[in-house]
């Protein structure tokens, strides 16, 4: 009897209901759209922010090393100005080691590149581009044991015309920075020789060495002035095996400092220092947190507003509805019945409105993503219990001081005429 | 053996400062009794159906209905109570316009105990409506809804039934029909009361109560007690 009053007085009152969904709309698109994009897009923002390179610098203790200005003399070779390849998949072991999206070691050397036309110095850069890692007992985890990275994973938005370097065994590609493409003339498929003086003092003990150019890079940064090649080409050429310079990590963590982050891989590696690139990172959190901030300062003004909406709904029901309340008190419905006739409506209201605004937000979260992020926000199904419980709790508040109102009906109005 | 059902002592109702719609008034009425109830327009008709009713208390006074002292019972008590001892008949009617005729009745069951279908589609073939079953108020005659409202209150076995003007919406015909029924409900042994200003329907009552300002000034018992 009851779902039958409940369903036939709201089917009897359907443009007002649907005033009381359509205000439910308003917060819960707006709560889904938040949600939506925070929950999909901090992933994603990850990712853009990752656009601006490593955030995270491993260098052998005390090396001053600049980052794209590699000293031109490195003096005496001593162990301490290298980190050991062989150690760098320690800096996936550390705690947070979920976090860590990827490294790129890198081993520099100064050549001198020749055509027809040109002569130049150039940086050369020994790097992994796309490699797998093995990642030992007793870190690796039960279903991977190989971590995929190089410098491709860790800046992916590179400006490659041509293509990657694929196989981390291809000693014979070059990717080359446009920069230095441009100076000496070189084209994709073009080879070209380059030297390297083992003594600098003597001109003399010269290696040369054939390049083929498969891409060319344009980051608009220091790269676009440097040669690219797969690490052990650079280690072979320099005859540094097992030998880098530097390691870039790329590292995203909103729960952890990224002090932190460093300290645990100068734990895992001992010898090495770990830089962070600390405005960068401060900055990612910052521009995450503030558009949360905005966006949940939006959805609070958007729930007050449908809370509003719902409230002003239900305050013209019960008005409307007096005489109907009187009725059913006058007949034997308690307090408490005529409290769970309304409630039953304001979480039906609740549901319809959570369910429709969680369509509606989504497609507002694709404009967000689209506009803000430039990527499409994909469906996140914990997303909907979440608004759906949100719309009702916003529609049960806002309906409290109506069903005091409709408590506080007297049976008595009944036998009065008016 | 006859007992008084509602008992009403030095009973004031006072709405306001200015306002006193019951002026220590003292009532009783036997059981299986019908009871006429009239006066003037604002004498306090209406105010005191609603205290033997149980829809509201007085501000001052005793009242005893069916051996319960109402006065000083809680909200819900009070609820409970009207849903047991109380049927109500209104000049409006007051039925739920989305609810059918037998949707109407089960209502009062529900709110009373248990909806039972059968007996309430009983009920209004009793009044006469067993081919109005599924019509809505709308679609009823002004009689056809008042004989819903009959029905309705019929449904939980009340020891009293209150009318207040039952006929006064209705013609001539329809009234007929109306008092038709009441009497012969008052004839299976219900307690009556009715409030009306139509005097050949004040006289159809064995005992008539005349109120003037809050004050009974005339009391006739149709047959002596
Ligand atoms: N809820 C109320 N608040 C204030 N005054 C009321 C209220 N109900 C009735 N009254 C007043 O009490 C007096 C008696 O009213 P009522 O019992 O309705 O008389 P009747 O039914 O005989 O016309 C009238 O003066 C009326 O204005
Ligand atoms: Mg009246």
């Amino acid at each position: 009897m009851f779902g039958r009053i409940l369903r036939k007085s709201i089917s009897k009152r359907k443009s007002r209901i649907a005033i009381a969904v359509l205000s439910v709309i308003i917060g819960a698109s707006i709560a889904t759209a938040l949600l939506s994009v925070s929950m999909d897009v901090s992933e994603k923002v990850g990712y853009e922010f990752r656009k601006y390179g490593a955030n995270l610098m491993v260098v052998p203790e005390t090396d001053t090393i600049e980052v794209g200005f590699p000293g031109v003399d490195f003096g005496t070779v001593t162990e301490q100005r290298y980190i050991n390849e062989s150690d760098l998949w320690k800096i996936k072991t550390i705690y947070w080691r979920n976090n860590v999206l990827g490294f790129a070691p890198l081993l520099y050397s100064v050549v001198t590149v020749e055509n027809e036309q040109n002569q130049q110095e150039v940086v050369l850069a020994g790097t992994y581009f796309n490699k797998n890692v093995n990642i030992l007992e007793p870190y690796s985890s039960e279903d991977s044991t190989i971590f995929k990275t190089g410098i491709q994973v860790i800046s992916p938005w590179w400006n490659v015309t041509g293509r990657w370097i694929e196989d981390p065994h291809d000693n014979d590609s070059s990717m080359v920075g446009i920069n230095v493409a441009e100076a000496l003339g070189l084209e994709i498929g073009d080879e070209y020789i380059i030297r390297y003086i083992i003594d600098y003092e003597n001109n003399s003990n010269i290696k040369e060495y054939n390049l083929t150019v498969v891409g060319i890079i344009n980051t608009e940064g220091h790269e676009d002035n440097q040669i690219f090649v797969n690490l052990q080409v650079a280690q072979n050429l320099t005859g540094r095996p097992n030998k880098v310079h530097t390691a870039q990590v790329s590292a995203l963590c909103n729960a952890c400092p990224v002090d932190t982050f460093a300290g645990e891989i100068m734990d895992a590696i001992p010898y090495t220092e770990a830089r962070t690139v600390k405005q960068l990172v401060s900055a990612e959190m910052n521009i995450l947190g503030k558009i949360e901030d905005m966006m949940f300062l939006v959805t609070i003004v958007a729930l007050l507003a449908s809370a509003l909406g719902v409230m002003t709904t239900m305050t013209t029901s019960v008005i409307e509805r007096r005489k109907e309340i009187g009725l059913m008190k006058s007949i034997g419905a308690e307090n408490r019945k005529i409290m769970t006739l309304f409630l039953s409506e304001a979480t039906l209201i609740g549901i319809i409105g959570g369910l429709l605004g969680y369509g509606v937000g989504f497609i507002l979260s694709q404009f967000i993503g689209m506009s803000v992020f430039s990527t499409s926000i994909s469906p996140t199904v914990e997303v909907i219990p979440i608004v759906i419980g949100i719309s009702v709790g916003v529609s049960l508040l806002a309906s409290i001081l109506p069903v005091r109102k409709a408590v506080n009906v007297e049976p008595a109005i009944v036998l009065r005429g008016e | 053996m006859t007992y008084e059902i509602v008992k009403i002592q030095n009973v004031v109702k006072q709405y306001d400062k200015k306002t006193r719609a019951l002026d220590n008034l003292n009532l009783s009425i036997k059981k299986g009794e019908w009871t006429s109830i009239m006066g003037p327009s604002g004498s306090g008709k209406t105010t005191l159906l609603n205290i033997i009713g149980c829809l509201d208390s007085p501000t001052n006074g005793k009242v005893i209905i069916n051996g319960r002292e109402t006065t000083g019972l809680k909200h819900n008590e009070l609820t409970r109570f009207r849903r047991e001892n109380i049927g109500l008949i209104f000049q409006q009617y007051h039925l739920i316009p989305y609810l059918t005729a037998v949707e109407n009745v089960m209502m009062a069951q529900y709110f009373h105990s248990m909806v039972d279908e059968k007996d309430a589609i009983e009920a209004l073939k009793r009044v006469g409506l067993g081919h109005r079953l599924e019509h809505v108020p709308m679609h009823l005659s002004g009689g056809e809804q008042q004989r819903v409202c009959i029905a309705r209150a019929l449904i939980n076995d009340p020891k009293i039934l209150l009318a207040d003007e039952p006929t006064g919406n209705l013609d001539q015909k329809n009234g007929e029909i109306i008092l038709e029924l009441i009497r012969e409900l008052h004839h299976e042994g219900h307690t009556i009361i009715v409030v009306t200003h139509n005097p050949e329907i004040g006289d159809m009552g064995q005992k008539k109560v005349l109120l003037v300002d809050g004050k009974i000034s005339f009391k006739n018992n149709n047959y002596g007690g």
